[in-house]
């Protein structure tokens, strides 16, 4: 068996604890005046953080549990340095970052510019004091998909910088979901740029899954994550997102992987009962679903082996992207898809790294 | 079944556009169903659950077309026809017994002989 170590490791999502603080300094005005002014220091991070980022369901520390350092919702600025630290920690020799922040976007819903103006500052603020080729990290830009000309605007800005390898959409709370034609020209440019989508769940809202009520982050998690990730998936398969885009490489991130094949056969038994709604379709859901590519991330090595191998055969270990989640408190490190019993060591190779090298050219 | 493999089905007069008839051919049975003035014949025995398809509805089929980026996808009904399985509504065409969303599926699907008014089926040999 390889030893991950030894390995070149792509982490395909690395949330960058990203903070008003230093982003609002990059923010166009009147956003930038408007943020500063927000007594984020005199009240702490949180507080303003929490005006913008809806709560969810208990705490992810675990109520003291979970002891690493800066893996809850930063209460100081983020510092760059950290994400050295942390792959050097986890022996992670190529990162992508996503913004921890646009995650919570999904719970907004006006039209009033705070998602497009937060997304120019990151951008900026990314390219100017975080990614660096040379060290190994990369970025994915985040798309404020609810205005489509400000997407095409993001597009514009990260076209030339080779730091940023991809768009990434917070597949919460997106109103209508992402397949409908609204989103049309986001992908047309994404195919256009080869630039790979990456659907990414988010947590805004838990509370308030499908019922409100839910008490504990234990039910919350389990459910909200997957149901995020999973109307995407109905939507862009069913609106035929791969059949207008056909060379548009699409990623979903961050619910593990049993649910897939529980969610496509479900689709496939519908599919056949009626497949005129689906028009663009030319077969089964499953085949374009298990086109797509999967974060690994919270890998379910809990589940029985034969679970999860049946599962990696559905999906396909060319369809899986090794990703960390680091440093949130519930991050998989490259040894749990090294110890997976049930792969090959060309699998693990090509799951932790190349893989990823032929989506994001990383 | 006649030498020749034909099983007679009936008068063609008979038959109007959407109407089906169900015969034995050996130890199947088929559905010779009529359509756009054509006729076709299947096994009437749905791949799905067994039901009896060729006992469902006729139509053409709907399909729909991509014609740019940010447009709805434009729907109309094809020269195609269709029967749909009147248990759980799997749908084939009627030319190759195809289901309409998966090729693989398949309905057996048997010649039609229309001589002097008559309509057969050829069962082959
Ligand atoms: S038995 Fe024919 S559709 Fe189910």
């Amino acid at each position: 068996m390889i030893d991950a170590a030894e390995e070149r490791v792509i982490d395909c999502d690395w949330h960058y604890q990203d903070s008003f603080t230093e982003v609002a300094e990059y923010m166009p005005e009147p956003w930038r005046t408007k943020y500063k002014d927000s007594f984020w220091e005199e009240t702490g991070v949180t507080q303003a953080l929490s005006s913008f980022f809806p709560t969810s369901t208990g705490d992810r520390q675990n109520y003291g549990k979970v002891l690493r350092e800066h893996s809850n919702y930063p209460d100081e600025p983020e510092d760059p340095e950290r994400v050295r630290e942390g792959m050097d920690f986890l022996d992670i020799d190529v990162s992508l970052q996503i913004s921890h922040l646009i995650l919570a976007t999904g719970g907004i819903n006006a039209d009033d510019e705070r998602i497009q103006a937060f997304t120019r500052g990151y951008i900026e603020y990314m390219l100017e004091e975080v990614l660096d080729p040379d060290e190994g990290i990369y970025g994915l830009a985040p798309i404020p998909y609810g205005d489509i000309d400000a997407s095409l605007e993001v597009l514009e800005r990260v076209e030339d910088e080779e730091t940023f390898v991809g768009a990434c959409f917070v597949t919460a709370g997106a109103s209508p979901p992402l397949g409908n034609r609204k989103y049309d020209p986001i992908y047309e440019r994404c195919e256009q740029m080869d630039f790979p989508v990456v659907y990414h769940t988010g947590g805004s809202g838990l509370d308030e899954y499908v019922r409100a009520g839910y008490q504990e982050m234990i039910e919350t998690h389990t459910l909200g994550f997957l149901e995020s990730n999973m109307s995407q998936i109905v939507s862009v398969a069913c609106q035929g997102v791969p059949e207008k885009y056909p060379d548009l490489d699409i990623v979903f991130m961050e619910s593990g992987v049993t649910y897939i094949p529980g969610l496509v056969s479900r689709l496939d038994e519908e599919y056949l009962k009626r497949p005129e709604e689906a028009p663009l379709l030319d077969t089964r859901p499953s085949e374009y679903i298990t086109d797509f590519y999967f974060g690994t991330q919270p890998l379910e090595i809990s589940a029985r082996n034969d679970l999860l191998e049946l599962c990696f055969d559905m999906i396909g270990t060319d369809r899986l992207l090794y990703a960390s989640d680091y440093p949130h408190w519930d991050f998989d490190s490259p040894s749990v898809i090294n110890d997976l019993p049930m792969l090959d060591d060309d699998d693990r190779r090509a799951i932790l790294s190349g893989n990823a090298e032929e989506v994001f050219g990383v | 079944m006649s030498a020749d493999g034909l099983v007679e089905v009936g008068p063609e007069s008979e038959f109007e556009d959407g109407d089906h008839a169900i015969v034995e051919v050996g130890p199947a049975e088929v559905g010779v169903i009529k359509a756009d003035g054509e006729f076709y014949a299947l096994r009437n025995q749905c791949p799905h659950d067994g039901g009896p398809v060729c006992q469902g509805n006729v139509q053409r089929e709907l399909v729909g077309e991509f014609t740019g980026t940010g447009e709805r996808v434009d729907q109309y009904y094809s020269d195609n026809c269709i029967v749909s399985c009147p248990w759980h509504g799997w749908s084939f065409d009627l030319e190759t017994g195809k289901h309409i969303g998966d090729d693989r599926i398949r309905v057996p699907t048997y010649d039609v002989v229309v001589e002097d008014g008559i309509v057969y089926v050829d069962g082959g040999d």
